[in-house]
């Protein structure tokens, strides 16, 4: 009869059946349970015998069940686990990377420089004065230098025949120079980031709007050596330890001694060095000051530049992306085809 | 500058290399853009005489016989084809440079037995509109010009527009003298003077135009080819010959860099005049085209009776009415020194840049006019048979050379070097300043030709230029900043800052150029500009962007490719004043669909990207209901950061998406600079909150901000939050209703409150929502 009873609890394919087993052996009105209650009625030695034998049939059924509870259980939660299984290969859901522009990498690279150095980061107006741009940075009217500027001038009544005029796209980040020196204490240390445009032709190396950084650093006793220094702490930043710098003669009017400064830098790809023409660079013309100190007086300040030394640089952003990446066309940049600018993740 | 090799060496006592003189040249700031290898002519091409020039009827065709060793018959149409003169005669069976290979051939129906050639056929130079012509004397008829001519390596050299000395054979020769410490070959010309009476007199009427201005005086000059090795040189630098007086002026302004001006003396007649145009004149100018003058411009003009006739712009260009040719006789020489920036002026307003102009606009050196005069009647004596005269006319004179203080200390100071004061007044002497003094500050005499060195910021220059700025060590500044630079950076930091955080939130960042079409600005309803480009490269795109959103939808434009569209644009535009913007746009679903489907999508998700973008940079946005003209009437608003006004949001308006096929693209756009949030900060709470959930009804028109907001006003001290978890409209309510559900969450920081009292706080919510009229639903 134990025998029986126990096959029926092993039977038992699900929890449901292992339960309607139970009840059906245990329960109030099961099998075992009517015969216990109907020991009262055998004579008191049959009772004690089969008694006892009813119990340990009871706990065999009890110790069953659990034993067959626990198997049932663990079958249910493998199949419920191998019904949950995922193809974890398939892709999460699409979250949008998002990525700065290119140029916002670098030039957010090349600040980053400066400013582990000290530097302070400002900016500047791109509708630029003329007096800003040129005449107070020692380009005077007729002065032949303005050719080198190739200039986008402005004017407040469309289709207007007259070209030069008092406003213009800023040809260069130059002008921040004087306005900030206009308004600030030397000693100081400032790099200007921002765009500058010339009057050009597009094609593949030439672009009428291009990015800048400008450097200034003004005190009493700034040298060239400083220059020279301040270069080679950004190039070797850029292109590692064994980067150089060379100073080339060369004219910025509102610098003197005036500069290009080249770049040792080794092509990762080759292996191969060369001496690339990063930006121009110099001794800030006293001219320069002067001007500083005039604009300062007619704004009731101090005139305090007169008798400084400082050096100012300025180098091109396009260039060294265009160099650190294959960029073929400088024109891309400003395309904003969605291809080419999300390819450049993980910058700065 | 084009500088031939072979003329540079007449310079220099010992010629560096090729190779070298490259590399020299780059150091002292004349870097060398370009090395032209020009060859001899092709082997088949000979020196041959034009014994006779017949016009062919009917054509513009000469028939030219020709003494090439042997009779032959060419064809040609260049107009300087006349009998007397040599030319180059390409045999059949030349190959030309280009590949044009030479044959017997028909012009015309007129027999050519090879041809005659110009300069750019020939590959020596540029010139292709005439014949390369030559004295008849040059060689015996039959030579192979390529015996005679030898290759020629020409270095394109850069120069600043400071360094108007270097414009010059000699000018480069001088520098590289210094710098390389070569000896510097001075050229004495040496015509043989007559004296001849001056022939007309010469007045300045402005000398602040012409502060020097000298003439010279030539007769008897035959008017004719110059010799081969001039006009090889011309070429090589890239001038056109002309005839031998012509080619002399600007071989001495290529060599000495003084611009000179040969008059025929007849086209002078009474004298000569320099005085400033009156408003109106004109004159015909070589290249043939009529010139209208301003009182600005500076005339050399022919006396004739009472009236002085323009006979040349100053300094730009002669007039055709008194140009040498072949029937001048006398010539009168111009070596003069003009007003840099009345040149400049000029040459500026007629769009006239000239060799000469070129260089006066820079500045010549005021002191070079005797020489070059001398130079020029030597060549023209050598090349024209001319007699030439002792007597000149120099009004102005010489002019003084020009002092400036110069301090070894200073330019060590400088330069940051320890350089010693030997070392430093050498260089200088080198390159030809004249140091006085014996001890610091000396006073340096500045040769007349450096007119780029007044200051002794100059000669500090001139100093390490030619010492080497590979003399000057590395260092780095060490200073305490002024106190008043503190915070200059907060802008850049701003901005920095805000282009992390929307990438962060995965819109892609975009620039765009700040000039775009007035007319697209127009189609989707931008502010109207306020600037323009005055000389755009593009007609179509002159106006300054005057907001950022129509650069973003030419973007959508252009990227119709993509699934779907998430950028964003930090930049200036152009409106009264000049301000900075932050604007983003979002087209298609913010999670875009993989084997998934893709959502986040309209309205609501850009909003969303809003509020967290505030939320990251600490402040409070809200979007208050508005119309713009450009925006969805029923979804856009006003975007109110930390209870500034400082923007808008919302979807493109159908007019403007639809005929472009934009789909329905949302947009915000911000004007920087954003205020600052300031976050208020408080301990976690400890004792635990209440939450109530209410449900109100209100007219459609009403908004969740209208009702979040007497909810907040009436709710007591201790409402933590409120959310709205739903949004209802439909049956039972009636078609103007909506049901606003919101969970609120009442925390006081230093008790648990009780059932009462946010019960009563509820009471109070309700009392001020039902006296607004609205009803309390469920």
């Amino acid at each position: 009869m134990l025998e029986d009873w126990l096959q029926q609890i092993e039977e038992a394919s699900s929890l449901e059946a292992l339960e309607a087993a139970r009840v059906r052996l245990l329960g109030k009105k099961g099998e075992l349970t009517q015969k216990l209650k109907q020991l009262g009625k055998l004579p008191p030695e049959a009772r004690r015998e089969e008694g006892r034998r009813l119990n340990e049939a009871k706990r065999a059924l009890e110790a069953a069940i659990l034993t067959r509870r626990e198997a049932l259980k663990r079958e249910a939660l493998g199949a419920r686990l191998a019904q949950e299984a995922l193809d974890v290969t398939l892709p999460g859901l699409a979250f949008p990377p998002g990525n700065t522009h290119v140029l916002t990498q670098v030039l957010a690279e090349l600040v980053g420089i400066f400013q582990r150095m000290g530097y302070q980061a400002v900016l500047g107006p791109e509708a630029e004065e003329a007096f800003y741009n040129f005449d107070a940075l020692n380009i005077p009217e007729h002065h032949p230098a303005r050719d080198m500027h190739d200039t986008f001038w402005l004017t407040t009544t469309p289709k207007t025949s007259q070209i030069e005029g008092a406003k213009l796209l800023r040809t260069h980040t130059s002008p921040i120079q004087v306005r900030y020196m206009s308004q600030h204490t030397p000693p100081f240390k400032i790099v200007a980031p921002g765009k500058v445009f010339r009057h050009e032709a597009t094609d593949a190396t030439h672009e009428a709007m291009f990015h800048q950084l400008e450097g200034l650093v003004v005190g009493d006793n700034i040298t060239m050596a400083d220059l020279k220094g301040a270069l080679l702490a950004m190039a070797r930043a850029l292109y590692g330890p064994e980067a150089k710098v060379n100073f080339r003669p060369s004219y910025f009017p509102f610098v003197e001694p005036g500069v290009e400064f080249e770049v040792w830098w080794t092509n990762p790809k080759t292996g191969k060095g060369t001496w690339l023409e990063l930006g121009g660079a110099g001794m800030v013309h006293p001219e320069v000051f002067r001007a500083v100190d005039e604009l300062r007086r007619a704004k009731g300040l101090a005139p305090i530049y007169t008798g400084k030394t400082g050096f100012a640089f300025g180098l091109g952003v396009e260039r060294i992306a265009m160099l650190r990446y294959p960029i073929p066309d400088i024109r891309a940049f400003f395309q904003n085809r969605i291809p080419f600018l999300t390819q450049f993740r993980g910058g700065a | 500058m084009r500088v031939p090799y072979s003329w540079l060496k007449e310079f220099l006592v010992e010629m560096p290399k090729p190779e070298a003189l490259e590399a020299a040249l780059a150091r002292l700031g004349l870097p060398v853009e370009e090395v032209v290898r020009v060859g001899r002519p092709p082997a088949g091409v000979v020196f041959a005489v034009v014994e006779a020039a017949e016009p062919i009827p009917g054509t513009e065709l000469k028939r030219l016989i020709l003494n090439a060793g042997r009779e032959v018959v060419v064809v040609s149409g260049a107009p300087n084809a006349v009998a007397g003169v040599g030319v180059a005669w390409a045999q059949p069976g030349t190959e030309l440079p280009g590949g044009t290979a030479i044959d017997r051939r028909v012009i015309q129906g007129h027999t050519s037995e090879g041809m005659a050639l110009s300069p750019a056929e020939m590959g020596v130079g540029d010139y292709a509109g005439g014949l390369l012509t030559l004295p008849k004397d040059t060689l015996p008829p039959g030579t192979p010009l390529a015996e005679v001519w030898a290759d020629e390596i020409v270095f394109d050299v850069e120069v600043t527009p400071n360094r108007a000395d270097a414009l010059s054979i000699l000018g480069v020769a001088r520098d590289l003298a210094a710098a390389l410490g070569i000896g510097l070959i001075h050229k004495n010309p040496t015509p043989d003077l007559r004296d001849l009476p001056f022939p007309i007199p010469v007045e300045v009427w402005d000398e602040s135009g012409a502060d020097r201005y000298l003439v010279a005086y030539a007769r008897h000059v035959k008017v004719g080819p110059a010799p081969l090795e001039a006009q090889k040189r011309l070429l090589a630098a890239g001038q056109r010959p002309i005839n031998n007086v012509v080619d002399a002026t600007n071989y001495v302004l290529l060599e000495f860099g003084n611009p000179l001006h040969a008059f025929d003396r007849a086209t002078l007649f009474d004298g000569l005049v320099v005085r400033r145009a009156q408003a109106g004149e004109r004159l015909v100018t070589l290249d043939g085209i009529e010139r209208t003058l301003t009182p600005e411009d500076l005339l050399i003009t022919a006396k004739k009776g009472d009236s002085t006739i323009p006979v040349a712009i100053a300094g730009v260009m002669g007039g055709a009415n008194s140009e040498v040719g072949e029937s001048t006789r006398e010539v009168i020489l111009e070596a003069a020194h003009f007003d840099p920036i009345s040149i400049r002026k000029t040459a500026r307003r007629l769009g006239l840049s000239t060799e000469a102009s070129y260089r006066f606009e820079r500045g010549v050196d005021p002191n070079l006019p005797p020489l070059a005069a001398r130079r020029f009647l030597e060549l023209i004596q050598r090349w024209g048979g001319a007699e030439v005269s002792a007597n000149w006319i120099d009004l102005g004179g010489e002019k003084p050379r020009h002092r400036v203080q110069f301090r070894p200390s200073y330019a060590n100071r400088l330069l940051g070097t320890t350089l010693g004061k030997n070392e430093q007044l050498e260089a200088l002497h080198k390159l030809g300043i004249e140091i006085r003094g014996e001890a610091e500050p000396y006073t340096a005499l500045i040769p007349s030709w450096r007119i780029d060195l007044r200051i002794e910021e100059d000669l500090v220059e001139e100093v390490a230029r030619i010492v080497g700025y590979d003399k000057i060590p590395e260092t780095l500044p060490e200073f305490f900043p002024a106190p008043d630079n503190q915070g200059a950076e907060a802008e850049y930091q701003a901005e920095a800052r805000i282009k992390r955080v929307l990438s962060g939130l995965g819109f892609q960042e975009v620039i765009n150029y700040p000039w775009i079409s007035e007319g697209f600005l127009e189609t989707v309803k931008a502010p109207p500009p306020t600037l323009w480009l005055a000389n755009p490269t593009n007609a179509e795109e002159s106006a300054l962007r005057s907001a950022l959103y129509p650069g973003l939808l030419r973007n959508l434009l252009t990227n119709r490719d993509q699934p779907a569209l998430l950028i964003f644009e930090l930049g200036h535009v152009f409106l009264r004043d000049e301000a900075v913007h932050l604007a983003a746009l979002q087209s298609g679903p913010y999670h875009r669909p993989t084997w998934q489907a893709g959502f986040g999508e309209g309205y609501y998700a850009l909003k969303g990207v809003l509020e967290a973008f505030a939320a990251r940079l600490g402040a409070r946005v809200e979007v208050h209901p508005e119309r713009y003209p450009h925006l969805h009437p029923g979804i856009s608003g006003t975007v109110v950061w930390e209870g500034e006004a400082r923007g808008w949001i919302g979807v493109l308006h159908p007019e403007i998406a639809e005929p472009l096929e934009l789909g329905t693209p949302v947009i915000f756009e911000l004007t920087l600079p954003l205020p600052q949030g300031s976050p208020d900060i408080t301990d976690v709470p400890r004792f635990p909150p209440a939450t109530r959930d209410l449900a109100v009804v209100v007219p459609r028109t009403v908004t969740h901000l209208e009702v979040a907001e007497v909810i907040r006003t009436s709710s007591g001290p201790h409402l933590r939050a409120l959310e709205v978890f739903d949004v209802y409209q439909g049956q039972p309510l009636a078609e103007d209703e909506k049901s606003l559900a919101y969970h609120l969450t009442f925390q006081a920081p230093d008790r648990t409150l009780t059932d009462e009292a946010v019960d009563g706080y509820m009471a109070r919510i309700i009392e001020a929502l039902t006296q607004r009229g609205w009803r309390i639903r469920g």
